[in-house]
């Protein structure tokens, strides 16, 4: 690996493979590219994905296939209330035949770990994920175990049916790169589903066209993409906007910026281009800042939501425009 | 460097210096100037062939060439090359104009086209190929020709309008000699409001006071010893059939010199000349209805240092000619002689009838060398209250006057000379009998008319010369000896001098029919005037003096309602000069001044985009969105990719996209686009 920034070269490469692995998802997933993108971008910026939508359309099944493109090791764990922490991290066992106290990895120790209806687990097992995501380390019995390398945790929560939910607290959103909703296909591929023979949903047919330790070598060379300084001081604008507008009573954080820039320098990517423009930064501030933001009790009663008012908070700073000095 | 755009630039050039040419008698100075244009783009191709960078090639180019112009015109000044550099241009504006075309005056023309054309060339043949360079090289040296000749080389405006029409060619054509899209008629129809603005704007700006770079140095002015030609009237007299001088050219009478001042005894001539052209402006601006006339003159048996003219003159084809500015009486220090041949454009003021009825006579100290009278006796100043009595204009006041000095009195060529106030009283009243009584040369009409003249305030002053004759069977006019007269001339605000005939009444000036017509009213009302007693009263201001300055006021000219269409064209013409200049800089920004251009060009179309849209969405928005995308994708990694990018086509999918916005922009909106001020803002 090269410290120097990513070339145009690389930059063809990774776009070639981008287009296989997406494509690769979408014998499973039809008719949801933007979906399976934002997904792969999060994947490749090393950040995880939260995918907040009503039952059977499709967040496991995207998980699965991204599982399966990846040709890495995936992990289904099924939140429930009485799902306890060490469900998830794995624990020490005895082993009787050797008279030793082993480590049995948890199901979060895979490439990808799709974490169904995070939201009915409890907060104490819900806050077990979070060393794992932002550390790619789990601590049992003072000991640290590192989780597969690229590692993707891909959570689903229904924000229909709140019963018996416990609501993410801000930190553990904030360690989410992404959120998106899949929704439901457009009629032309809900038909394609339906057809009896169809490949649609099926794991099994989706083809693994790259493996984990390149996807691992491309995050690290992405991060190396070009962000001109314009675009960095816009990001920043757009952040400063955030905590400054009076609906809101959290804003973006340095961290959600951060992720901000390593989305777009994907993103930017896996559009065949070497640098980043403002474009970029405008497609994703809704995926990546939206989950972030927590509206003032106000603005909640008034309606509005997080994406309302990011969206209408981009419309309102200026984009650095490409014109002569 | 294309051959095109060089070769525009090279033309653009020459056609501009062709005023600046007008500097220097004869036809040599423009090819030089030509000449030099070439020399200058020559050596630019030369140095990008030695890979030479451009402060090398100015610097070494510019040093070369002003070495050369120390080389050039260091016999004919004294000291080092900083001296003769610096002193080369005001050495050049103290000359006679046109100034005589040798090496040391042609030298900073020459030096001057040669340092233009060469930044010029470089401008034209850098990487961003300015198309701004060479219209601002042409304006400078157009401007230069028009201060070097006053506006004179090209009074008609012609290479002005060659130099925005070749302009307007080399934006137009040679900037799109890569594109094969048709010729857009915005640039052409902003080159029609501009040529249109400078035609208005060249006939209405008032010129009188126009910038004269040669009152900012102060030319050598020569105290000469002169003499006063009027005795001589009667020893031409005397040599009636002796060829004087001959000329070519209309019928005018020729002036040999103006007198001025007067001392009571005699008329005095100025003693200070400087070189032709080179002098300060008349003390008394030129009137507003003249005319140019070119004579050739050849000499004969006049001698002396005066130089026979015409009119006010100009310029003459002999370059050691002094002149006074103020008479515009011509001296040539080694004297005329037989033989001596040379020519004359002088300005010749022809105004009518009607301007001269209702004219006035200003005020002020400009006209009191025309009004002294030093120690006028009261006889005189009593004659000439009675002369003009019921007259009301000043016209009318120089008709009386003149008609009272010819009354009863008549040419004799035997009469005694002298223009004292004791030949002039007893030229005008001595006793019948007496020598000198009623009888006079044209030196004593002629002063007579002008010491009552002036005794009413009338600005009067006398010219020696000779009267028009006729054209011979060869073309020429042969003068003669019997031909030299004097007569007066009286200075009437906004008009100039006006010839008066005291001796004949009818041969010069105003129309006989109009002294009639002036005679006839004032022949019932008044009554001649009597000889006034020794101890008449004191002299007093006259009556024309007297009068406010309200009633001196100058007959109002209109022409200042030209202005009202003048003034926003000339807006116009700034406006459109600032855009172009804006063009060419976004020109040189390549990708990123094509995307602003397109902006430009949406915000005239009435689309200006959110501040929040990127380039793309901008794109997206545009009737033809194709170019469009691409043109954005290109200004966008300019703007923001790490790496500079080599030569692209924004610049042709930017006129693709102003194509596409104008198809859906009614015509008249698009009318003004090219001056409109709105993109100057962003």
């Amino acid at each position: 690996m090269t410290g120097a920034a990513i070339g145009e070269h690389e930059i063809a490469a990774f776009q070639a493979l981008h287009k296989r692995v997406g494509d690769a998802v979408e014998t499973a997933l039809r008719g949801k590219r933007e979906v399976v993108d934002l997904v792969l971008v999060a994947m490749f910026a090393g950040g995880h994905v939260l995918l907040e939508d009503v039952p059977g359309t499709g967040k496991t099944t995207l998980a699965r296939a991204v599982a399966g493109a990846l040709g890495g090791l995936s992990r289904r764990v099924q939140f429930t209330p009485d799902l306890l922490p060490s469900d998830v991290t794995g624990t020490s066992v005895y082993d009787p035949k050797s008279g030793q106290v082993g480590f049995r990895p948890g199901p979060v120790f895979a490439n990808v770990v799709l974490a169904d209806e995070i939201n009915r687990a409890a907060a104490k097992t819900q806050s077990a994920l979070l060393e794992v995501m932002e550390e790619r380390t789990v601590t049992v019995d003072g000991v640290a175990h590192a989780v597969p390398d690229p590692f993707l945790v891909v959570a689903t929560q229904n924000p229909i049916d709140l019963d018996g939910t416990y609501r993410l607290p801000e930190a553990q959103l904030d360690r989410f790169m992404l959120r998106t909703s899949i929704g439901y296909p457009e009629l032309v591929h809900e038909l394609d589903v339906l057809r009896p023979g169809s490949g649609a949903g099926r794991i099994g047919t989706v083809p693994t066209v790259t493996n984990p330790h390149q996807v691992a070598e491309c995050a690290r060379r992405l991060a190396t993409l070009h962000v001109a300084d314009p675009i960095l001081r816009y990001i920043t604008e757009l952040g400063t906007a955030t905590r400054a507008d009076d609906r809101l009573r959290l804003g973006a954080s340095t961290r959600g910026l951060r992720a901000l820039v390593r989305c777009v320098q994907v993103y930017a990517a896996s559009h065949g281009r070497h640098f980043a423009v403002p474009s970029d930064v405008q497609r994703l501030c809704g995926p990546v800042l939206a989950h972030r933001l927590v509206l003032t009790r106000e603005a909640q009663l008034a309606g509005a939501t997080t994406t309302e008012v990011l969206a209408e908070i981009t419309a309102r700073v200026e984009v650095p425009r490409p014109t002569p000095q | 460097m294309t051959g095109l755009r060089a070769g525009w630039a090279a033309v653009l050039l020459a056609v501009a210096a062709f005023p600046l040419a007008g500097g220097w008698s004869g036809s040599v100075a423009w090819p030089l100037f030509a000449g030099a244009v070439v020399v200058a783009f020559g050596v630019v191709v030369l140095a990008r062939r030695f890979r030479l960078t451009t402060g090398m090639t100015l610097v070494g180019s510019g040093a070369v060439g002003l070495l050369g112009g120390y080389f050039v015109a260091r016999g004919a000044i004294a000291g080092g090359p900083l001296e003769v550099l610096r002193d080369s241009v005001p050495r050049l504006l103290t000359s006679a104009r046109p100034a005589p075309p040798t090496p040391d005056l042609l030298m900073p023309g020459v030096l001057m086209v040669f340092l233009v054309a060469l930044v010029v060339a470089v401008s034209v043949a850098g990487e961003r190929r300015s198309l701004i360079g060479p219209p601002v090289g042409a304006v400078v040296l157009y401007t230069a020709g028009a201060l070097v000749t006053a506006g004179r080389a090209d009074a008609r405006g012609l290479v002005a309008v060659a130099v925005v029409v070749l302009a307007a060619f080399g934006w137009v054509v040679v900037d799109r000699a890569e594109s094969t899209r048709r010729v857009s008629l915005g640039p052409p129809g902003a080159v029609l409001a501009v040529l249109a603005a400078v035609a208005l704007l060249a006939g209405v700006l008032p010129s009188r006071d126009a910038f004269e770079p040669r009152e900012l140095v102060r030319p050598p002015v020569t105290d000469l010893a002169v003499s006063n030609p009027l005795p001589r009237l009667a020893s031409w007299a005397a040599m009636a059939d002796t060829e004087l001088l001959r000329m070519r050219g209309p019928e005018l009478p020729v002036r040999l010199v103006v007198l001025a001042d007067y001392t009571g005894a005699a008329w005095q001539a100025s003693s200070l000349y400087g070189p032709i052209g080179a002098v300060a402006p008349p003390d008394l601006p030129a009137g507003r209805r003249a005319r140019e006339a070119d004579v050739e003159l050849v000499v004969g048996a006049l001698d002396g240092n005066w130089l026979p003219t015409v009119g006010r003159p100009v310029s003459t084809s002999l370059g050691d000619v002094l002149v006074d500015p103020d008479s515009g009486s011509l001296m040539l220090p080694r004297g005329v002689g037989p033989g001596l041949s040379y020519d004359v454009r002088g300005v010749v003021d022809r105004p009518n009838d009607d301007d001269l009825a209702g004219a006035k006579v200003p005020t002020g100290d400009a006209i009191r060398r025309y009004l002294d009278l030093p120690g006028l006796p009261a006889t005189l100043a009593d004659y000439a209250r009675q002369a003009v009595a019921n007259t009301r204009t000043p016209y009318e006041q120089a008709v009386a006057l003149e008609q009272v000095v010819r009354l009863d009195r008549h040419p004799d060529a035997e009469a005694p000379v002298g223009s004292s106030y004791a030949r002039i009283e007893q030229f005008l009243f001595g006793p019948a009998g007496d020598a000198g009584a009623g009888k006079g040369t044209a030196e004593q009409f002629a002063t007579a008319f002008a010491v009552l003249a002036r005794a009413v305030g009338l600005p009067t002053r006398v010219v020696v010369g000779f009267q028009p004759v006729p054209e011979g069977p060869d073309g020429y006019r042969v003068i003669r000896g019997v031909d030299a007269t004097a007569w007066p001339e009286v200075y009437f605000a906004d008009w100039g001098w006006v010839p008066f005939d005291p001796v004949s009444g009818t041969d010069s000036g105003p129309s006989a029919a109009s002294k009639r017509e002036v005679l006839n009213r004032l022949a019932s009302t008044t009554a001649q005037p009597t000889v006034p007693a020794k101890d008449g009263p004191p002299l007093v201001v006259p009556s024309q003096q007297a009068q406010p300055d309200a009633a001196q006021a100058k007959p109002r000219s209109r022409h200042w309602l030209l202005l009202f269409p003048a003034l926003p064209l000339s807006a116009l013409l700034v406006l459109a000069c600032l855009r172009a200049v804006r063009r060419a800089r976004l020109r040189r920004a390549g990708a990123l001044g094509a995307w602003a251009w397109v902006l430009d060009v949406l915000l005239l179309a009435g689309r200006q985009p959110a501040r929040h849209l990127t380039a793309p969405d901008i794109a997206a928005l545009v009737p033809d969105p194709e170019p469009a995308l691409r043109l954005a994708a290109l200004a966008d990694r300019a703007a923001f990719a790490p790496d500079t990018t080599g030569p692209d086509d924004s610049w042709r999918l930017a006129r693709q996209v102003r194509a596409g916005i104008k198809r859906v922009v009614p015509w008249y909106r698009r009318l003004f686009w090219a001056v409109d001020p709105r993109p100057l803002r962003r």
